[in-house]
This record gives C-alpha cells, sequence and structure tokens, in this order.
C-alpha cells in the first residue's frame, strides 16, 4: 500500500505519464507517526494554495504573453475534462480521498507544466519559483492527506488519474494546457480549500 | 657469442639481485591489529609474529621480541609470549592520542633489528548530539543545529537526517568548518510535520540525537514587515498612524507584532503594549504622543501563536505629531540696567525659549504685557528673547505669553519692583554640590510663599568677564541642577533669587565646580625674608582660572641640594609661611604645590641661600668689639697721658741733638728774643726758670738787633734770679730733661752738673778759664742728637738721674715743655722736623749740599768746615738750599742763628781751645 502512494510523492517533472496507481494489500504504515493536527495542516495547505492559485494563474498567462492575458476566457478557461471530480458534502473520508486524486493529478500536471515552462519561458523564474513552491505545497498536502488517510481510515491504496501529457504537443498547445490548468486549479482549489 | 654470453650474465645478475632485494623488503613478521583505534582509557593488546624464516635466519623466536612506543622500550611485565612465534603486549588505560608501537627482535645477541610497526589512534566515541534545534528563515531553507557534546578527537562526521511520515529526505552532511549545523537542501513545506535528527559517527561508534517532530511553520523566522511609514493628524495632536506591508508568509500564517517608538533625541524605546498588536495587521495607530514631537518607530513580526520566531526589526520610519498650544509658560526674568533719564530705569526683560514638548509647536512670537501701578496695560509683540524698555521708578508688572500656530500659552506674571524696594527673604542653607555628572543646587525656601525661583550662574575667570545664564525653577522646588552647558574644572558663582508675589527676594551666592581637578599651574613661592635659620616665604593666590577646583591646602617642598626633601602642609588661606630650623649659609630649594579635592600640582622650583649670620650678628660682634678697642684705647691713652712722663723715661728720653746744638752765650746784657716774648708772658708767674741766653759773636759782620739783645738781657736777669735752679742751657727737645745747670760763673758746677749731659757748655769766645772774655758768651747744644755716638750712654744716665731729681728739674721742665708746645703749634718747627728726617737723605743730595756750602766756608778752617757740612745736611730739608741762615730764623732764632752759624762750631773751637765736655 506505501509504495504506490511514495511513487505518487516522488514524482518527477516531466513524467510524461502518470505514474501506475496499482493496489497493495499491504498494511499502512508510515516511516513515524502521523500529528494529530493533519487536519489542520491540510487545511492550512489548502488555504496556502487558495492563497497562491489566483497568483500563480496570474504570473502564468503574464508569463506566457500575448494571446493569453486578452483571451483568458477562451485560452485558460478550465476546461479540463478529466479533472477528478470533488464533492464538498462527502465525509472526510471521501472529501480526503477525492482531495488525494486531485492532488496527484494536479503534481503531475504542474509537473508537467514546470518543465514545459523551463523551456518555453526559461527568464520567468518567478514563474518558475511559483510553480516549484506549489508543487512543494502539494507534495506536502498530498503526504498529510495520505498520513490522514492511512492514520485514521487505514486507506493504503488510492487510485488516481493524471492529465495528459504534453511532451508531445507544441508550443502553443502545451502554454494553452497549462493556462486551463492552472484555471481550473484556481477553481477547484478555491471550492476545496471550503470545504 | 660474447655478446650473448654477456647478456646471459646481465639477465642472472639482475634475477638474483631483484630476488634478493625482495626478500629484504619482506617484513620479518606482522603486527595484528594493523590500523587500531583505541578509545582512551580503554586497555589495549597487540601481537607481534614472526615469520619461520625470519626466525631461522636469525636464529630468534617471540622471545626475542621487544616493544617499543614512540622509540621507548615498554616494559617486559606487559609482554607474554604466546608461542614461539607469537609475543603480545598490553596497554591498560591508553591515554596517548597517538602512538607508534614497533615490534623488535634483538639478533646476534645485539642487534636491534625492527620487525614491524603500526600507529595505534585513541579517540573517543561522539557523544549523542544534543539541543537540536531548526529555524526556517522566510525565503529560505531549513538549518538545524545542535551541540555536540564532548570532543572525540577522531574525525566525526555529523549527518541531519529528516523525513517526511511519508517521505524521507536526503541527508544533510555537515561542512568540515560547519559540524554543529547543517541546512537542508529542499525548500520547507509547511503544515507537513517534518521529523529530523543527527548522527553523529567516527571510528569508535555511531550515535544518533533524539529525534524532534515539527512543523516547519512553527519554526519559521518571518521576513520583517516592511515600507514602514508614519503619518499624523490635524484633529490629533497626540496621535500617529503606521502602516507596513507584511511578508508574504502572512498569505497563510497569522502574524502579531511588536511596534517600538522613541523620540527622534532618545535612545531609549518605548514598546506599544503587545496585546495591542496581536493579530495580523498592516496598520497601527499610536496615542498618547506629544505634539509636534518626532517619533522613531520600528516594527517586527512573529507567527501568531509564538511559535517560530520574532523577525528582525523592520527599517525605521519617523513622523512628528501635529502642533499644539504651548503647554507652559515661558520662564521670566528681568534685568535692572542703568538708564541715563532721570526718574526712569532701563528693564531689560528676558525669557526663554520653550523646548519643544513644551513649545508644542514652532514659535510665532511672544507677547509682553506691561502694567504700571493702577494703570492701564500695554501690549507688546516680541520675536526675541528679551525686550528692554524704560519705565518709571515705580513698580510695574510684566506678563509674558508665548504663540504658536495653534494658540497662546498661559501668561508667565513678574513683578518689578520699584525703584527704592529693598529685597529682603532670601533662601537660606544654598549649597551647590556636582552629582551624576550635574550641578545641583539644594536651598532651603524663605518662610513665604515663592513664587518662583530664578538660579543665575557664571564662570568666574579673570581673563573673561562674568556672563551669567539662568533658568526658573518652580516656587515648591527646592533642589535642581543647573541646566546649562557647564565646564568641568570651572568656578562657577551661583546665584539663587526667590520671586514673591511683590517682587524679587535678595539673591544668595555661592561657588562650586561640576567636577574638579588638579590646578593647571602650581604657586610660585618666594622669599620675602631670609635669615640665617629661617626663610619668610610668601606666594600668590592662584588665579582663578588655573585653580581647577577649591584650592584646600598648600604643599611646601623644602630640601638642600644634600638632603632630604621636608614637606609642610599650610592652609589654603595663607599666602605666607616661615620655614624655620634652617641651616645657616645654605642652599635651599624650595617649591610650592596646590592641591583641590582632585589632586595637587606643583609651582616652578625656587632657591635661596641663607646668610653666614644673621641679621646684626656682625653689628653685634663687631660694635662691641670696636667699643672695647676704643675704651682700652682711651684707657690707654689717658694712662699714657697720665704717665706720659713716666713712659717717656722709658721709651723715648730727650736726647740733644748735638748737630743742633748752639753755643750761646750766656749775657745778662744780651736782650731776650723776641721769640721768647711769648714765653715769657705765658710763664710770667717765674716758672719759667730754666732759660739759657745764649749770645753768639757772630763770626759774619752781622749785627744782633737791639731787640734780641735785650731780650738776652732780660733773661741774664731772670736767670740770676733764679740762680740755683737754672742750668743756663736747655734741652731742645721736650723730651729731653735736664738737671739743672749753672752758667759759666761756676764752672766746676758747671762741670759736674754737665758731666753727665754734656749737651750745654758755656763758651767764652775770646777766651777760657784765664782769658776774661769782654761778653761772657754761652753756647748751648738745642740738638735732640748724641753729640756723638760713643756720647749716647752717658745721656741714658742723665735721664736716670733726671727721671730721680724730677721734683727738683720740674720748672726746666716746664720750659723743656714750652719748647715742645712750641714747636708742636708752630709751623716753622716744621723745618725743625725736617730737619731730623736728615738721616734718611741720601747721600748724592747730601755731596750737592756739601758743594753748594763749600764756597760759603771757604773762609773757615777745616775743622768749622766740617761742622758747617753737617749743619748744612740738616738745613738741606729747608726751603732753600742756600738759606741756611734762614733756616734758623724761622726756629725764631733768627739773630742767634744767623750770627751763630759759625759759632754752633765752637765745641770743635772749644775741643781745640781745650774744653772738652765730659
Amino acid at each position: 500500500g506505501v509504495v504506490p502512494l511514495l511513487l505518487v510523492l516522488h514524482w518527477k517533472h516531466g513524467a510524461g505519464t502518470p505514474l501506475p496507481i496499482t493496489p497493495v494489500n499491504a498494511t499502512c504504515a508510515t516511516r513515524h507517526p502521523c500529528h494529530s493536527n493533519l487536519m489542520n495542516q491540510i487545511r492550512n495547505q489548502l488555504a496556502q494554495l487558495n492563497g497562491s492559485a489566483n497568483a500563480l494563474f496570474i504570473l502564468y498567462y503574464t508569463a506566457q504573453g500575448e494571446p493569453f492575458p486578452n483571451n483568458l476566457d477562451k485560452l485558460c478557461g478550465p476546461n479540463v475534462t478529466d479533472f477528478p471530480p470533488f464533492h464538498a458534502n462527502g465525509t472526510e473520508k471521501t472529501r480526503l480521498v477525492e482531495l488525494y486524486r486531485i492532488i496527484a493529478y494536479l503534481g503531475a500536471s504542474l509537473g508537467n507544466i514546470t518543465r514545459d515552462q523551463k523551456v518555453l519561458n526559461p527568464n520567468a523564474l518567478s514563474l518558475h519559483s511559483k510553480l516549484n513552491a506549489t508543487a512543494d505545497i502539494l507534495r506536502g498536502l498530498l503526504s498529510n492527506v495520505l498520513c490522514r488517510l492511512c492514520n485514521k481510515y487505514h486507506v493504503a491504496h488510492v487510485d488516481v488519474a493524471y492529465g495528459p501529457d504534453t511532451s508531445g504537443k507544441d508550443v502553443f498547445q502545451k502554454k494553452k494546457l497549462g493556462c486551463q490548468l492552472l484555471g481550473k486549479y484556481k477553481q477547484v482549489i478555491a471550492v476545496v480549500a471550503q470545504a | 657469442m660474447l655478446t650473448l654470453q654477456t647478456w646471459i650474465v646481465h639477465v642472472l645478475f639482475i634475477f638474483f639481485t631483484t630476488e634478493s632485494v625482495g626478500e629484504l623488503l619482506e617484513p620479518c613478521g606482522y603486527i595484528k591489529p594493523e590500523s587500531p583505534v583505541v578509545q582512551l582509557g580503554s586497555n589495549f593488546t597487540a601481537v607481534c609474529v614472526l615469520k619461520e624464516k625470519c626466525m631461522d635466519y636469525f636464529h630468534v623466536n617471540a622471545s626475542y621480541i621487544f616493544w617499543k612506543t614512540n622509540h621507548l622500550t615498554v616494559p617486559k611485565e606487559q609482554y607474554t609470549t604466546i608461542n614461539k612465534t607469537a609475543s603480545s603486549v598490553t596497554f591498560t588505560d591508553t591515554s596517548s592520542l597517538n602512538t607508534q608501537l614497533t615490534c623488535n627482535i634483538r639478533t646476534f645477541g645485539q642487534i636491534d633489528q625492527n620487525v614491524y610497526g603500526i600507529r595505534i589512534i585513541s579517540g573517543l566515541p561522539p557523544e549523542k548530539p544534543k539541543n537540536l534545534s531548526c529555524i526556517v528563515n522566510e525565503g529560505k531553507k531549513m538549518m538545524c543545529q545542535w551541540d555536540p557534546g564532548r570532543e572525540t578527537y577522531l574525525e566525526t562526521n555529523f549527518t541531519l537526517k529528516s523525513e517526511w511520515a511519508t517521505e524521507k529526505f536526503a541527508d544533510c552532511k555537515t561542512k568540515r568548518d560547519t559540524p554543529t549545523s547543517c541546512t537542508v537542501d529542499y525548500s520547507p513545506v509547511y503544515f507537513v510535520n517534518t521529523e529530523v535528527w543527527v548522527e553523529a559517527e567516527n571510528a569508535l561508534g555511531k550515535v544518533t540525537s533524539d529525534h524532534i517532530n515539527f512543523d516547519p511553520v512553527d519554526k519559521v523566522k518571518p521576513n520583517p514587515p516592511h515600507n514602514l511609514s508614519v503619518s499624523n493628524s490635524e484633529e490629533l495632536s497626540s496621535i500617529l498612524k503606521l502602516t507596513w506591508i507584511n511578508s508574504s508568509i502572512q498569505d497563510f500564517i497569522r502574524l502579531k507584532y511588536n511596534i517600538q517608538y522613541r523620540t527622534r533625541d532618545s535612545s531609549v524605546w518605548n514598546q506599544i503594549p503587545p496585546e495591542d498588536t496581536a493579530s495580523t495587521r498592516s496598520s497601527f495607530t499610536v496615542q498618547d504622543l506629544k505634539p509636534f514631537t518626532e517619533y522613531v518607530f520600528r516594527i517586527r513580526c512573529m507567527k501568531e501563536d509564538g511559535k517560530g520566531f520574532w523577525s528582525d526589526w523592520s527599517e525605521e520610519a519617523s513622523g512628528i505629531t501635529y502642533e499644539d498650544r504651548p503647554s507652559k509658560a515661558p520662564s521670566f526674568w528681568y534685568k535692572i540696567e542703568p538708564s541715563h533719564t532721570h526718574g526712569y530705569r532701563s528693564v531689560q526683560l528676558i525669557w526663554k525659549t520653550l523646548p519643544p514638548f513644551e513649545a508644542n509647536g514652532k514659535i510665532l512670537d511672544y507677547e509682553v504685557t506691561l502694567t504700571r501701578w493702577k494703570s492701564r496695560l500695554q501690549n507688546y509683540t516680541v520675536n526675541e528673547t528679551k525686550w528692554t524698555v524704560n519705565i518709571t521708578n515705580d513698580r510695574y508688572i510684566a506678563t509674558l505669553t508665548v504663540r504658536n500656530l495653534v494658540g497662546k500659552s498661559d501668561a508667565a506674571v513678574l513683578t518689578i519692583p520699584a525703584y527704592d524696594f529693598k529685597a529682603t527673604r532670601p533662601v537660606r542653607d544654598l549649597k551647590a554640590f556636582p552629582k551624576d555628572n550635574m550641578l545641583w543646587v539644594e536651598w532651603t525656601a524663605p518662610n513665604e510663599s515663592v513664587n518662583k525661583y530664578i538660579l543665575e550662574w557664571c564662570v568666574l575667570s579673570d581673563k573673561s568677564p562674568c556672563i551669567p545664564d539662568w533658568q526658573q525653577e518652580d516656587g515648591l522646588v527646592h533642589r535642581t541642577y543647573l541646566r546649562g552647558n557647564l565646564a568641568e574644572s570651572k568656578c562657577y558663582l551661583i546665584t539663587v533669587t526667590p520671586v514673591f508675589a511683590d517682587g524679587p527676594g535678595s539673591p544668595e551666592s555661592i561657588k562650586a565646580y561640576l567636577k574638579q581637578a588638579p590646578p593647571s599651574k602650581g604657586p610660585t613661592v618666594r622669599t620675602k625674608k631670609v635669615g640665617k635659620n629661617e626663610a619668610v616665604l610668601e606666594w600668590d593666590q592662584l588665579p582663578v582660572d588655573v585653580q581647577n577646583g577649591f584650592i584646600r591646602n598648600y604643599t611646601i617642598f623644602y630640601r638642600t641640594i644634600i638632603g632630604n626633601e621636608t614637606a609642610v602642609n599650610v592652609d589654603s588661606s595663607h599666602t605666607e609661611y616661615t620655614l624655620s630650623s634652617l641651616t645657616s649659609d645654605t642652599l635651599y630649594m624650595v617649591r610650592m604645590a596646590a592641591y583641590t579635592d582632585e589632586g595637587g600640582k606643583d609651582g616652578p622650583e625656587f632657591t635661596f641661600t641663607t646668610p653666614k649670620f644673621a641679621q646684626g650678628e656682625i653689628e653685634a660682634i663687631v660694635v662691641p668689639v670696636c667699643l672695647a678697642f676704643l675704651l682700652t684705647t682711651l684707657l690707654g691713652v689717658l694712662f699714657c697721658f697720665n704717665k706720659r712722663d713716666l713712659i717717656k723715661k722709658h721709651i723715648w728720653p730727650n736726647v740733644p741733638d748735638p748737630s743742633k746744638s748752639h753755643i750761646a752765650q750766656w749775657s745778662p746784657h744780651t736782650p731776650p728774643r723776641h721769640n721768647f716774648n711769648s714765653k715769657d708772658q705765658m710763664y710770667s708767674d717765674g716758672n719759667f726758670t730754666d732759660v739759657s741766653v745764649v749770645e753768639i759773636e757772630a763770626a759774619n759782620d752781622k749785627k744782633p738787633f737791639p731787640e734780641d739783645l735785650k731780650s738776652l738781657d732780660l733773661f741774664k736777669k731772670e736767670k740770676i734770679s733764679t740762680e740755683g735752679h737754672s742750668s743756663g742751657i736747655g734741652g731742645s727737645s721736650c723730651m729731653s730733661s735736664s738737671r739743672p745747670s749753672i752758667s759759666s760763673s761756676d764752672e766746676n758746677e758747671s762741670a759736674q752738673n754737665t758731666s753727665g749731659t754734656v749737651q750745654y757748655s758755656t763758651v767764652v769766645h775770646s777766651g777760657y778759664r784765664h782769658q776774661v772774655p769782654s761778653v761772657q758768651v754761652f753756647s748751648r747744644s738745642e740738638s735732640t742728637q748724641p753729640l756723638l755716638d760713643s756720647e749716647e750712654r752717658p745721656e741714658d744716665l742723665q735721664l736716670v738721674e733726671n727721671t730721680e731729681s724730677s721734683a727738683g728739674s720740674f720748672p726746666r721742665q716746664q720750659y723743656f715743655k714750652q719748647n715742645c708746645s712750641q714747636r708742636d703749634t708752630s709751623p716753622d718747627i716744621s723745618h725743625f722736623e725736617r730737619s731730623k728726617q736728615v738721616s734718611s737723605v741720601n747721600e748724592e743730595d747730601f755731596v750737592r749740599l756739601k758743594q753748594q756750602m763749600s764756597d760759603i766756608s771757604k773762609p773757615f778752617e777745616a775743622g768749622q768746615m766740617k761742622m758747617f757740612q753737617e749743619i748744612s745736611v740738616a738745613d738741606a730739608f729747608g726751603p732753600h738750599t742756600d738759606g741756611l741762615v734762614e733756616g734758623f730764623e724761622t726756629v725764631g732764632m733768627e739773630a742767634a742763628v744767623d750770627e751763630g752759624m759759625p759759632k754752633s762750631y765752637l765745641p770743635q773751637t772749644v775741643r781745640r781751645g781745650g774744653y772738652m765736655p765730659q
């Protein structure tokens, strides 16, 4: 059960395809006991992400240049079809599992975007930094969620899905997909943070 | 063929050489363990194993082994021979950190051969790291530090390990220069608990610190707020509003703040109560500030719950509160200045600028009102802090208000008393003393209620005038410090004046120093009076500019060149001092030091020499001595005077001078000489009884004057009347004495009388004894010189006889005295005295005179010529060498001399004629 989770936690930027999540019937175990106020930490992390999502989105489309800033609706609309769903009115476990999938999805996508932007906009250091910081927060959030699921709900395995691999796409598509993802991210994280 | 043989030889040589070298390089044995690391204080055993080949070669076994540590042989007690080939050595409680251990054998009984050597490294295993803590500087990576524990003396590696519950991070290896801290190489992720620990490892072991588990957000040190700005409010002069921008961490954590402020000129920070700033904010309004005052602010933040670290202080920002009306009336005082206008006074009103904390804004101007007794007030607006006005001698009341942009202050009221007002009621017990680098003034208030006190002070100096500064104190104050810019080592004259409702009281003054110092110069001492054993020193008081403090006392140091220095303390009120017990005729070096409370300063050295004698001492010695001498002399003189005859007889007897003898003719018909008249008058009482009258029958043609003949006649008569007492011929010297002599009428008697003295003779010009001359002529010698050298002794005898018969010869002595007196008083006698000095005349003069006189003496006989020459010598001291006759005239016997010159040689004639004086 832990191994696939660790694989998720250790995803690398540029991994073209989502890591395969294979259910393992191992017992749920962590390296050390999880902290007692995990939920608070998760909420803070969501708030932290929510607080920086818009800035990241702006920073991103700004860095892409025209036509993105003036065509946000067309180019950066949250039209991500395979984005994992989130039901704010679900149980904590359900929400945590859905959150886990979202974070895994976002993490992988953010890795792709970061990889592409280092190529497409190598001088947009602020953007790079912001992308990395967001990715780090997502990693921490994923760790906390997993710890909570494992510790409290003994969930050792969650099936996850990843977005499309952008490595084979053209520059504009990369930028567009990235912008769409960040737009979606901003939208979703606001909902999750409120849940 | 030959080449091949040579090649083979070379190959064999190389082969055997290599083989033998290989054997030599191979050790004879080895030590186990090879590279030991031993814990300090523990036991350590090493085993040396010999090789069989080596044992056979050297004929040794394990018993031949001996050990050395750092080239020192280890005692055999520590050895153990395990078997034939192995020997061990054991060290207990190893303390050396680095030891070289060698295994050796003694071959052939005397050669020590090193078998093998190892190096023992000693140290300690690492201690468990303690006090592990981490900090996350915002925007930077996490850094952890710990206490490594004791020194291990070995290379020890510290590794910081960290992990999430689900993930392990890469180890953080410490750098060599920072072995007690490490900064991880991943960005901190907040809100995820991280477990951190440290592993310390060296050759002796590995130890792990306690694990700490924390959320990095609880270890964060935020960046300080930035862009701090300050703004004031026109509505409220006591507030300032701060605004700032928080660091980005406030996006996901809540912050609390510390806000501190101070006035611009202060260094002490005041802090806003923390509970007022315990939540995230970006602005704050500071209240209860002073109007028109510049404040400086700074701010810092940390996580609201207090976990983590305070940020650094932000950059300072300052702002000025808005103005308010002056909060206090200014200090107000006056000075009366002399005025040339009769009935008016010139009053200078002076006041102090309000300090900013009382002015509460920029001072625009001052408003002065002046009210004469029972008359309306007059308003004046002044921009300066003084105002001079001429007022009458009446009493006035002056008020002063200060104005700024917002309003006016309260009025300061001052009563200027009338001209004839007499100030009284001074403060009592006025004191001034330095404390805490300030000059404090303390006094006791007068009994009456005091409105305020005016303190004036100035620097006392000989070089500059007293320029007073002043300050005002409230009427309830009785102790304050001078708020001026005071200098150390300056003498301040402080005056305190109480101000009552009806005017100022009597001022009281005191001198004080903010801080005393030793005098800049020492006093210059000098002597006022120097005595034999004491010296009065004097000096001038030091000028106030060099005193630098209150002169408490003086010390006089004095010493001789070789002596020890003596110090004398003198009260500061004195300006002179008497050094006593000094040694006379000694050089003293004296200097003087003046002392304040803080030390002293020596003045220049002064030298003086004590005199050998005290003043008047010489006089005290000399005057009595002189007096004694004078007294002695006087007594001697008196004695001589009283005993002059006796002395004369013993010391200076009368000696007739044959060369001045005259042959006189005692002729009763010969008138007495003129110069005897005075004698006659003087001795008219008949005491003059021993006068011989010499009547000389001059050889020359000159006749005696009738007067002379008369006098001679008179003498003759007197002689007759005093016959039996007169010798007829007197001595020419006052000191000579003569016995009474009888004139030629009694030859025997005469011969007897003159037998002792011989100087006198009666000469009969025309014959002797049997020849009766017509005129009896007496010749007399008046010489003080002995007639002949051989005849001096008889004179001495005569002197003795005369002494014995002094009573009988007194009258004649009177006569001789008269002669003496006459000679003493008569300047003519000087010729005679000079004649006595003839003996000192040189022969040249003598010869010359003889030549001169030879022409004159030609008509005479040889014998006469001789005598003439002698007389001429005697008269050579006369005014004229040819004035022989004149020389005798001056004696007062002109006639006798003039005519008797040839007669003076009558003794020779007598001698020739048969008369021989006895």
